[in-house]
């Protein structure tokens, strides 16, 4: 199979863009269901992709371009895996649409963005040359403005959307940045050239300060704190949007970092710092969203969380777990936002069954030994000795989060048949992590390069994680029995209003104002 | 200091202002179990043009349609001369226009746009060209969300204060005003006084308000917090039918105060002119402006022009009840919804005869479904539960035990998935099982099943003369006491619908936003009973010993009907019970053609049942948009009649009413009811940004009790854009309810002078009330101060 052909799903989708753009009017049916075809080809294409990988191995189409530089496909595990998520998401979101935006005036236009969107991010991922993916990475971010922006006239959109736009040129800036230091550097556009140079040892200062910007784009794109304010705020746009921004665009800074693995293997410093930025918002986030009201920006909040957990990952070059997570992440976000109608339903089932059993300290120190005791047992079944330290320091703070199950079971008001489901789910939750984790390594072997042996600073930061991760997991799991003391008070308006970073930005932008200029890119529809 | 003075002479007018002025709100009931309330609620005793003055004060806001609107339709004749003379006639205003000519030519050009008296925050953003009253919204909201929060966030706001004190803990927190410009926001709101009412009372010193204008501005700030009002008012509603007090509203005033004052002190020197004026215009009386009453004239109108088509519709003579035995009776809720299922029933066998009654059946549960421990106030809100039941007894106690493990297991995997660091061990073990579900719902697979509780019971069981005494009176009630068939269904309804927040207003309203099969299943059981039997057959109710009552639940989403035929074996009827089922799948058929014409992107009844299924679908049924009228009359004058599915209808006959006690009940609790229906939808669609929820697309479910558009800001009751409205035109035409009951006008004059409420209602025409003749023909409209006239001829003194 002609590596090229693999444009053919985001040529696809442009198909339904077009469409939906010139079906304008009210219940455009027509352009409706050209764009769920179209998505159904994207998921056609990527599913053939996925045989063509299988049977003829990994490559790069030839360049459509001057030089090294410019438009070319690359083929590979990552590039696959990636389309087949976003292909198929984006089908549920563009058959959500089809019925949720009907009667709306502009649907057509809708559907068109929308369409554009998936296009533009189906571009990046497929991008075997650094011009595509500098260029698909900033069409991607101007494209979802339109989106954000869908009822231009919502203040608070376009107060988002301006955080959102001011944050996203930024991360432009360091990508190109970045781009050009490895063009300069590697003398090639070609991406997969390049990392195998990396991964040959080649390179040098410029490559370190390349990885540097890669990552600041992608903390930036990543939403990570303190640049998170406007990913909380964007629900002021229909909710297929949120679906999609949360289940696809999100995940481009952690495509990225994944993509360029081995230039970031290069530079151990920038790592940590991902690894601390990354561990910070996940817990940051994760307490965050711990205090919210409201469904959809509490669903916000924990993709914050989640991404720090993605970019943390790889930070301590885990990176085929670092796109598990990815993968992961956008099937469960992009439910959860599409299903949130349900949140009236689901708040009054909590109440029917009676009490919450609250686990004492006792309980709570009994549910870690056991889930330690899991961790072990499961561990050698699926291979420990052929782990790597970063991979266990993982699987560690994810069974500190199976401790939570089992405290609940092991409350002393906890009735047994009780204690056994939140066992017997603590127990497949393990197995089915660990099986997915040996399936991502796996899979990705030979595609992503192993984790390296921990150096000093790797060490160190391998305990500071398990130490801060553990200590909010032990606080988590004493909850009610803190987090109502009047002294907790104080805490829990800080973070609830997310340590104020938003509220800066906004006054840095003036967000609040009346008179400030209108958004940078106005949608003209 | 010198407060004692102050507190002495501000105590009572403040107080008195901001009771009145929580009074001028109306409740907003959660969303779990949500019910339509009137907006109006607060202003029933005024005229439409008068509460239209009020509310462009308080809100800015116009509360009919544009004037274009009626404009069209007086063009295209729907309006016609008569109607527009007729309601000029009968406009109760002094200044109204004095011909017809005056009144075309004040409608040919619109209404100017009105405008909200400025708050301080209003005046403090124009000078300031901050959007104070924006992030005042979105500070409040971020407050209240967590404050009223029933079970979203994990890690629940402290609330053991009242919502004042707990505000106050958090605002001398919270960063954000000061980081936003707001200088020693915090330390102020310390400083503050440590009671409401005393903050109430400072605030309205330092703001050098008049004691005329309290009411006013108090009703202007609580406004600004729309829905977080509103559910506070609800609070104040459900502690008051119990005789209890709640002041969460008036907590809502004093915080909306704090930042009044707080932004004064900021700007005090700059808005010092406006803000008198503001002052002044509050404490100006409120009065109707010429184009106030011009409005409210052109809206009877157009409610005259409506009743022109039922007044024909129901001229049309019909075929009186055979009065052979019947070979099914089938008992629906007065709700518009059953009466496209009731004539298709009807239609399907000429033995068949079915009854409109409020759908709690006459019974009010406080009910506690299976494996719950949460009692559920299944009837009308408008009163106090008079027994408590259960689903589940002794028998059922390990099904019991195990299905609340179950729950229990769940909510324990639910906190799992959202806990701090559990949550990333939740993505990673079990992120890619959402694919399934992704394709699962995207498809719409699966079938969602009709309530299947045990058999609901009275838990304690009740005394056999209150038992006997209920179902004579419910029987007497619904005007069915003899000639009763073999098999009578009592069905209760609700929607089926997944994935929407707004479900419960789909339920049964007198069931208090809950579906009705439970209040069904209560009255069937009752009426069952052998004892029961024998004693309303003392009282002259003689139930066949072949008669046997099965509860229903009537799914208004698909027209299917279930049937809790099981509740109470009857080897003898299940040939009948068999013949039942297949005519409501015949009825339930045709039902949903005829419903799915009105539906957008149905392509015919077959559609219907996935589009319930559908996660994406924002208009699974139309609810009871389109509800204009109200029949009490026997089902003979209407029967056959295609009446849209926009009418209620309620079975009674006067000659079998002695006393007019049931004449009573139904216009003080059914007709208050629809009321409250009617005039939601006419809120909702007529001012949507101030009585309705805004745009589904957005919804963004807040505390589990409300939805937000959006980010946050404020809480938003009232029915969705959506549920009014299918994108193209309006699916509900806004008027108010004609009220049309087959009863002498002298015993519903008397009705209406012991009733004050009610009266308020039809006097100031929230509804319009009309007298059916013998041959249940519009004879008599009823035009205020307890006088009718004869159709079509003018005012006669009576009663």
């Amino acid at each position: 199979m002609p590596i090229h052909l693999l444009l053919l799903a985001p040529l696809a989708m442009l198909v339904g863009a077009t469409s939906g753009f010139v079906g304008r009017g009210q219940r455009p049916a027509f352009s409706s269901r050209v764009a769920e075809a179209v998505a159904v080809v994207a998921i056609v294409v990527a599913v053939a992709a996925s045989i063509a990988l299988i049977r003829f191995g990994p490559g790069t189409s030839a360049l459509l371009g001057i030089g090294d530089l410019g438009f070319a496909v690359r083929l590979d595990a990552l590039s696959v895996v990636m389309l087949l998520l976003v292909s198929f998401v984006g089908w549920v979101v563009v058959r959500y649409s089809r019925t949720y935006l009907d009667g709306d005036r502009r649907q057509g236009i809708f559907t068109g963005w929308l369409c554009t969107t998936l296009a533009c991010v189906m571009v990046f991922i497929l991008a075997g040359n650094l011009v595509q993916l500098v260029v698909a990475w900033i069409a991607t971010s101007l494209s979802l403005h339109c989106l954000l922006l869908f009822y231009p006239d919502r203040v608070a959109a376009q107060r988002a959307a301006r955080k959102k736009y001011v944050t996203a040129r930024i991360s432009d800036i360091a990508l190109i940045g970045g781009a050009v230091l490895l063009a300069v550097v590697y003398r090639t556009g070609d991406i997969a050239a390049i990392l195998a140079a990396a991964r040959g040892g080649s390179g040098g200062g410029l490559t370190v300060g390349a990885a540097g910007l890669i990552a600041l784009a992608a903390v930036l794109k990543s939403a990570q704190f303190p640049s998170h304010g406007w990913l909380t705020e964007v629900m002021e746009t229909p909710t297929p949007v949120s679906a999609l921004l949360h289940a696809g665009v999100v995940n481009a800074g952690g495509f990225l970092l994944i993509r360029f693995a081995d230039v970031m293997l290069t530079a151990p410093g920038v790592l940590a710092v991902l690894v601390i930025v990354g561990g910070f918002s996940a817990l940051f986030g994760g307490m965050v969203m711990l205090t919210q009201p409201a469904v959809k920006t509490s669903l916000a909040w924990s993709t914050i969380a989640q991404m720090g957990f993605m970019i943390m990952q790889c930070g301590l070059a885990l990176f085929p777990l670092a796109l598990l997570h990815i993968v992961a992440h956008s099937l469960y976000k992009a439910h959860a936002f599409l299903a949130s109608g349900g949140a009236v339903d689901a708040v009054a089932a909590i109440r029917r069954p009676g009490p919450v059993a609250i686990p004492q300290p006792a309980a709570v120190a009994r549910a870690f030994l056991v889930a330690l005791g899991l961790y072990v047992v499961v561990g050698f079944v699926f291979g420990f000795q052929h782990k790597s330290p970063q991979a266990i320091a993982l699987g560690a703070i994810l069974i500190f989060g199976v401790a939570y199950i089992l405290a609940q079971g092991f409350a002393d008001s906890a009735p047994g048949a009780l204690t056994r489901r939140t066992a017997v789910y603590a127990v497949a939750a393990s197995v089915s992590y660990f099986a997915l984790q040996a399936g991502a390594q796996w899979t990705m072997a030979g595609t992503l390069p192993p984790t390296p042996s921990p150096g000093p600073l790797e060490w160190a930061l391998i305990v500071l994680a398990i130490i801060s991760f553990g200590v909010v997991a032990v606080a988590q799991a004493m909850f009610p029995l803190w987090a109502y003391h009047p002294a907790a008070a104080g805490l829990r308006v800080h973070l609830s209003n997310g340590l104020y970073a938003n509220a800066m930005f906004d006054r840095l932008l003036g967000g609040w104002s009346l008179d400030r200029p209108s958004s940078p890119v106005r949608s003209k529809i | 200091m010198n407060a004692l003075v102050d507190t002495r002479e501000f105590d009572r007018p403040t107080t008195l202002a901001a009771a009145n002025a929580a009074a001028a709100i109306p409740p907003a009931w959660p969303l779990a179990s949500s019910v339509a309330v009137n907006p109006f609620l607060g202003q029933a005793s005024e005229t439409l043009a008068h509460v239209a003055a009020r509310l462009r004060r308080v809100a800015g806001t116009s509360i009919t349609m544009p004037r274009a609107w009626y404009r069209d339709r007086i063009a295209t004749g729907a309006i016609d001369d008569a109607d527009l003379t007729a309601a000029l006639a009968a406009a109760p205003d002094a200044s109204r226009p004095i011909t017809l000519a005056a009144l075309k030519a004040a409608l040919s050009t619109d209404a100017p746009a009105g405008s909200a008296i400025p708050t301080v925050a209003d005046l403090a953003a124009a000078i300031s060209g901050v959007d104070w009253p924006g992030l005042i919204g979105d500070r409040i909201g971020a407050w209240a969300a967590g404050y009223f929060d029933e079970g979203q966030a994990l890690w629940a706001a402290p609330r053991d204060k009242g919502a004042y004190a707990a505000w106050r803990a958090v605002a001398t927190h919270d960063l954000t005003p000061e980081i936003a410009g707001l200088r020693g926001f915090a330390a102020r709101v310390a400083d503050a006084p440590a009671t409401a009412d005393a903050a109430i009372e400072h605030a309205a010193r330092d703001l050098g308000l008049g004691v005329d204008g309290l009411e006013s501005y108090f009703h202007r700030l609580l406004t600004t917090l729309a829905g977080w009002a509103q559910y506070a008012r609800y609070r104040r509603w459900q502690a008051e039918l119990v005789g209890d007090r709640d002041d969460t509203i008036v907590d809502l005033l004093a915080i909306a105060l704090q930042w009044e004052l707080a932004l004064f002190g900021q700007y005090r020197n700059a808005i010092a002119d406006p803000w008198r004026a503001s002052v002044a215009r509050h404490n100006a009386p409120v009065a109707a402006t010429a184009d106030d009453i011009v409005d409210a004239i052109v809206q009877e109108a157009s409610e005259r022009a409506a009743q022109r088509d039922l007044a024909a519709m129901l001229a049309v003579p019909t075929a009186a009840g055979s009065g052979t035995r019947p070979r099914l009776q089938a008992a629906f809720c007065i709700d518009v919804r059953s009466e496209v299922f009731r004539r298709r029933l009807e239609g399907v066998d000429a033995d068949i005869q079915t009854i409109g009654f409020a759908g709690f059946f006459g019974l009010t549960a406080a009910h506690r479904r299976f494996a719950s421990d949460v009692t559920e106030l299944r009837l009308p809100v408008l009163l106090n539960p008079g027994l408590m039941t259960r689903s589940g007894g002794p028998a059922d106690q390990t099904a019991d035990l195990a299905a609340r493990f179950k729950a229990r297991a769940a909510r324990a995997w639910g906190r799992f998935k959202l806990a701090a660091v559990s949550s990333f061990a939740f993505v990673e073990a079990t992120g890619p099982i959402y694919a399934g579900k992704l394709l699962h719902d995207a498809f719409g697979i699966g079938y969602h099943a009709a309530p299947d509780d045990p058999p609901p019971y009275p838990d304690p069981m009740l005394d056999q003369a209150v038992r006997t005494a209920t179902a004579e009176s419910v029987l007497r009630a619904m005007s069915l006491t003899d000639n009763f068939a073999r098999l009578v269904v009592l069905a209760g309804h609700g929607a089926n619908v997944v994935n929407n927040p707004f479900a419960s207003g789909l339920h049964c309203g007198a069931c208090g936003g809950y579906s009705g099969e439970v209040n069904a299943r209560l009255l069937a059981a009752l009426l069952n009973d052998a004892a029961v039997r024998a004693g309303i057959a003392e009282r002259g109710i003689d139930v066949p010993t072949d008669t046997i009552f099965v509860a229903g639940l009537h799914d208004t989403t698909t027209d299917a009907i279930t049937l809790y035929a099981a509740d109470t074996p009857a080897p003898a009827h299940v040939a009948d019970i068999a013949q039942a089922k297949s005519w409501f799948a015949a009825a339930g058929f045709l039902a949903r053609g005829e419903r799915a014409l009105r539906l957008p992107h149905a392509s015919g009844g077959g559609s219907i049942a996935h589009r319930s299924r559908d996660w994406a679908e924002v208009r699974p049924e139309w609810g009871l948009a389109g509800c204009r009228a109200f029949i009490a009359a026997p089902r003979s004058r209407t029967a056959a009649k295609p009446l849209g599915g926009r009418v209620f209808l309620h079975d009674y006959d006067w000659r079998q009413d002695s006393g007019f006690g049931v004449l009573e009940l139904i216009m003080t609790a059914p007709v208050v009811v629809a009321s409250w229906i009617s005039l939601q939808y006419y809120g909702s669609t007529v001012v949507p940004t101030l009585f309705g929820a805004g745009d589904k697309l957005l919804h963004n479910v807040t505390g589990g009790i409300g939805v937000v558009e959006g980010n946050g800001g404020v809480l938003r009751a009232g029915l969705p854009w959506q549920s009014v409205h299918d994108g193209e035109t309006y699916a509900h035409e806004p008027l108010r309810l004609s009220v049309c009951i087959e009863a002498p006008t002298a015993a519903m004059s008397d009705i209406l002078r012991h009733h004050s409420g009610v009266r308020d209602l039809f006097d100031n025409r929230w509804m319009h009330l009309f007298a059916l003749d013998d041959d249940g023909r519009i004879a008599w409209r009823y035009t205020g101060e307890l006088d009718w006239a004869a159709e079509g001829e003018r005012p006669i003194a009576h009663g």
